[in-house]
């Protein structure tokens, strides 16, 4: 197995190269640079050709690749055009407060996903099974902006349980106990409307695999032995019903770090999402490159993961 | 099986007494947009008859005794994170000149006009004959962190953005004018040497050639001063990212930064030394808002003031009954240009040609221009908030802008003789009109993108174009974003013969750099000799002389009116949201809160939250 590990990591590194360059490329193939913004009536054509130049726009596209791709080597991602800050900081901030946020969502939602899966599996055409379905099919309709906007209204405005933006209330010193609770408090919200919205693919699944599984050929058995319904879903059941959403776990995990566009626009919460789309719009290059490089990264990390995890869950899978 | 079958209807039903419900209050809404349309335009009219500024209050009318202190709560409407490069030589982002604006390190005051006057920190007195000008400063004067104001402090930005390792854009060509700008930017030199110390508080700068857009701050001279003794010994390429710039700025304004959450929001707390006086209120917050639930938040009373807020959603809380809704017209103005020639840009030089270019006729483009019914679009989409243009000069600028001109009203008859009498007829029959040789004509137009009103509005516009029988269609086929836009103006695509661009003017409207002959960004690519020579004479040093300036003024807008190369389309209002407990608040150009942050008053500890 830890062969076919180092093995996998090192076809990952061909894989990023090409995804490298194929986003190079294209970053460079949209029209327009970082400066076509900053124009105004005073500005100086000749000041933004010196301006360009400086930032190497003039080169050739492979020499600019080579020169991104060497210092990429060491570590350094560049300044963003935007922000003025290095890459690397600008990413870390936001990928801190994405990650947290996504972390909540995450446990919420399976939280709320697994204890409505199973029930809906066990008692299957009950009204409680009808009523969870029915439930799936809602969230899975509503659009996310849409339940974002009735929570933060309902929740955020009008009950006022919850802060209606940002990250943090201004005012509280990084570090301290209150400060943390501050932020766990802002991402409170947006946690559970993610949660929410997401739970309907892990409840069908759930849902179908232990009514599956109540015929398997194991159950019988079991309850033939004289083992109590109770335990026979706790220890036999649950455990292969989980197989499908394991073989996921991996890309959830590594997906905490991609955000989420609406979420972070309507709460005002600073985030991946927000920082990948912006860095389109401005053109901003190393923000572009750097992001999707450890998106690509992110997303063959948790294939690996994913099928790290099954072979650990499901003894007949062997990775080899 | 029965069991499913029931349940399947009742999802059924539910999803249609669901959607039912969304139909019932959609058509409640609709009706009442409409009503409130009505009650808009008519005031719009009552507006634009009598006196345009008429449509808003400039200041707040809060007569109630004023609380001690307290804090003021501003929203930036914002859907993404502030960028938080505090200094005036640096930032890029206009919203982070807004936060400066609470602590500014700005040297003059200015009148209504925009004209530097004697008010502020520092006084300026230009040298004609000798090509100088002399900034003295105020003695006395402190920072926030209780280091005098020096000399040293006003010449430091020269030196920032002069700077080889300087990566702004405001090393450009009004700064070139400053004698030895260019050697120092190309580290020939240690120092700017048309910059002269005369003691420790007075400069004086020698200029290439003076123009009177230096009272305007312009001209090259630099408007602010920076913290010598904070920032001096770090390096320019490493400025930006410093603490001093991102973290504690020191300042010379009425507040300074308490707390900063990156990109989030800003805490002020006044400025015990600010030279006009302590601050009356303890400290400002702006945070930033996202535009969606900015107008549920300006309801509840979360705000006293909300920056950048969007007139199209001017309708959410126009009968909000806690706020006085401020406005004022904008620095800007909407246009659409006509592709007349070509930039020659061997010869820096634009090249007109009438003759060989499809928009070459002036009568079409006086056409195209009577065709649009701006007056509706405004209306119907922008609830009067912005308004037919009738000159490149917005009506801000008092002294220049020319009242008189009638600019391009919808008249559609006009616009249907004019085509008549410069030949474009239809031949062929299919109701569209053929060029003056009989040829089909295919007029492109660049619109560039945004939200889906944008799409309506054009598509608005191209029938308005097909009423007076010319096949108008969008260039690329759509919208075209925003980068993608003056990339191919820029390059006089040929796909390009009609685009519809904007300009923010800033505070001196000279069309130097927009009109000229050697301008990039003359667009429309046209020039002629009286329009060179006015652009000239605007800043030339007869300009000194405010009439004559104004003369000139004039002679450019109607030059330009009656070629019709460019066309103005709108001007458009700045709004204001102000909480009724806000006191001494105006945004007057003449008055503008932003110089007058210190005598602001709340009237209640808390926001007035509407019933």
């Amino acid at each position: 197995m830890w062969k076919t590990i180092v093995r996998r990591f090192l076809i990952m590194i061909p894989q990023l190269f090409v995804l490298s360059v194929i986003i190079f490329v294209l970053a460079k193939f949209m029209p327009g640079d970082p400066f076509t913004g900053l124009i105004t009536p005073q500005t100086d054509p000749a000041r933004i050709a010196e301006l360009q130049e400086k930032a190497g726009l003039h080169d050739p596209v492979h020499i600019q690749y080579l020169r991104w791709m060497g210092n990429a080597f060491q570590g350094d991602f560049g300044l963003s055009y935007t922000y003025k800050r290095d890459v690397a900081a600008l990413i870390g901030e936001r990928a801190m407060n994405t990650f947290w946020l996504s972390l909540l969502s995450v446990i919420l939602l399976y939280a709320i996903a697994i204890p409505l899966g199973i029930l809906a599996g066990r008692y299957q055409n009950s009204r409680l099974d009808k009523a969870i379905v029915l439930y799936s099919f809602i969230t899975y309709a509503i659009p996310t902006f849409v339940l974002a906007l009735v929570f933060l209204f309902l929740f955020g405005y009008q009950l006022e349980w919850f802060p209606t933006k940002g990250s943090v209330e201004i005012g509280y010193e990084p570090g301290t106990l209150r400060y943390f609770w501050n932020k766990f408090y802002h991402i409170l919200l947006p946690a559970i409307t993610y949660a929410i919205l997401g739970t309907t693919g892990i409840i069908q699944y759930l849902r179908s695999e232990i009514i599956d599984a109540k015929a398997m050929d194991y159950v019988r058995t079991a309850r033939s032995k004289g083992i109590p319904m109770r335990k026979v879903y706790s220890k036999h059941i649950f455990r292969n019903s989980l197989l499908p959403i394991a073989a996921f776990l991996g890309f959830t995990i590594t997906g905490l770090l991609g955000g989420s566009i609406f979420i972070e626009t309507i709460f005002g919460y600073p985030g991946m999402g927000q920082l990948f789309v912006s860095s389109i719009s401005s053109r901003d290059y190393s923000v572009i490159t750097a992001l999707v490089m450890l998106f690509g990264f992110l997303a063959l990390l948790g294939s690996l993961l994913s099928d790290i995890i099954m072979s650990i869950v499901d003894p007949r899978i062997r990775i080899e | 099986m029965n069991k499913t079958k029931w349940s399947l209807i009742a999802l059924l039903i539910s999803v249609l007494l669901i959607l039912a419900a969304c139909k019932d209050n959609k058509e409640e809404q609709t009706v009442e947009e409409k009503e409130e349309t009505i009650e808009v335009s008519s005031e719009g009219t009552k507006g634009t008859t009598e006196n345009s500024e008429a449509l808003f209050d400039l200041a707040v009318a809060n007569e109630a005794d004023a609380i001690e202190g307290g804090t003021l709560k501003v929203a930036m409407v914002k859907d993404e994170p502030f960028q938080g490069v505090f200094s005036w030589e640096l930032y890029e982002d206009g919203y982070d000149a807004d936060l400066m604006e609470w602590m500014t390190n700005a040297l003059f005051d200015v009148d209504e006009n925009f004209m530097i006057t004697d008010e502020g920190i520092a006084s300026l007195e230009v040298d004609q004959e000798n090509n100088k000008a002399v900034v003295k400063i105020r003695e006395g004067i402190k920072w926030s962190d209780g280091e005098p104001l020096t000399i040293e402090d006003v010449i430091l930005p020269y030196h920032i953005i002069g700077h080889k390792d300087y990566t702004g854009v405001r090393y450009d060509t009004e700064f070139q004018n400053i004698i030895g700008a260019e050697e120092y930017h190309a580290g020939k030199a240690e120092t700017i040497s048309g910059l002269k110390k005369i003691d420790d508080y007075t400069l004086e700068i020698s200029f290439k050639q003076l123009s009177p857009a230096v009272n305007y701050s312009g001209n090259g001279l630099w408007a602010y001063a920076t913290p010598a003794h904070q920032i001096a010994d770090i390096p320019i390429d490493e400025l930006v990212e410093s603490d001093a710039v991102r973290k504690n700025p020191v300042t010379l304004g009425a507040f300074k930064i308490d707390k900063i959450v990156p990109g989030e929001s800003v805490s002020f707390v006044r400025n015990e030394n600010y030279w006009k006086g302590a601050a009356k209120l303890d400290g400002v917050v702006v945070e930033v808002v996202p535009s969606s639930s900015i107008s549920v938040a300006i309801g509840s009373g979360e705000y006293d003031l909300v920056q950048y807020f969007n007139a199209t959603k001017m309708q959410e809380i126009q009968d909000l009954d806690n706020i006085t809704i401020l406005g004022r017209p904008e620095l800007y103005y909407s246009y659409v240009g006509f592709k007349v020639g070509k930039l020659d840009t061997k010869q820096g030089k634009v090249i007109t040609d009438l003759k060989g270019s499809k928009m070459g006729s002036q009568e079409l483009r006086q056409a195209m221009g009577y065709a649009l019914d701006i007056e509706q679009v405004s209306e119907v989409f922008y609830n009067n908030l912005r308004e037919r243009a009738n000159s490149l000069i917005p009506p801000v600028f008092e002294a220049f802008y020319d009242s008189e001109l009638d600019g391009y009203t919808y008249d559609p008859e006009k616009a249907k003789s004019l085509l008549e009498e410069a030949g474009y007829v239809d031949v062929d029959g299919d109701g569209l009109r053929e060029d003056p040789n009989g040829k089909p004509l295919e007029i492109k137009l660049a619109a560039m993108a945004s939200d889906s009103t944008q799409e309506e509005i054009i598509a608005f516009y191209l029938q308005n174009w097909a009423d007076v029988g010319l096949n108008v269609t969008l260039s690329t086929g759509r919208l075209i974003e925003f980068n993608a836009f003056y990339d191919m103006v820029e390059a006089d695509d040929p796909e390009i013969d009609v685009f519809m661009g904007a300009w923010g003017t800033g505070t001196n409207p000279s069309p130097a750099g927009l009109y000229g002959e050697a301008d990039q960004f003359n667009f429309s690519r046209y020039t002629s000799d009286i329009l060179e020579s006015t652009v000239k004479a605007i800043d030339s040093p007869d300009a000194f002389d405010t009439q004559y300036r104004a003369e000139q003024f004039k002679i450019f807008q109607q030059h330009i009116e009656e070629v019709a190369t460019t066309i103005p389309m709108q001007f458009r209002y700045e709004i204001f949201p102000v909480n009724k407990r806000v006191k001494n608040f105006s945004v007057d150009y003449a008055n503008e809160f932003k110089d007058h942050l210190h005598e602001i008053e709340l009237s209640a500890e808390k926001p007035v939250s509407s019933k």
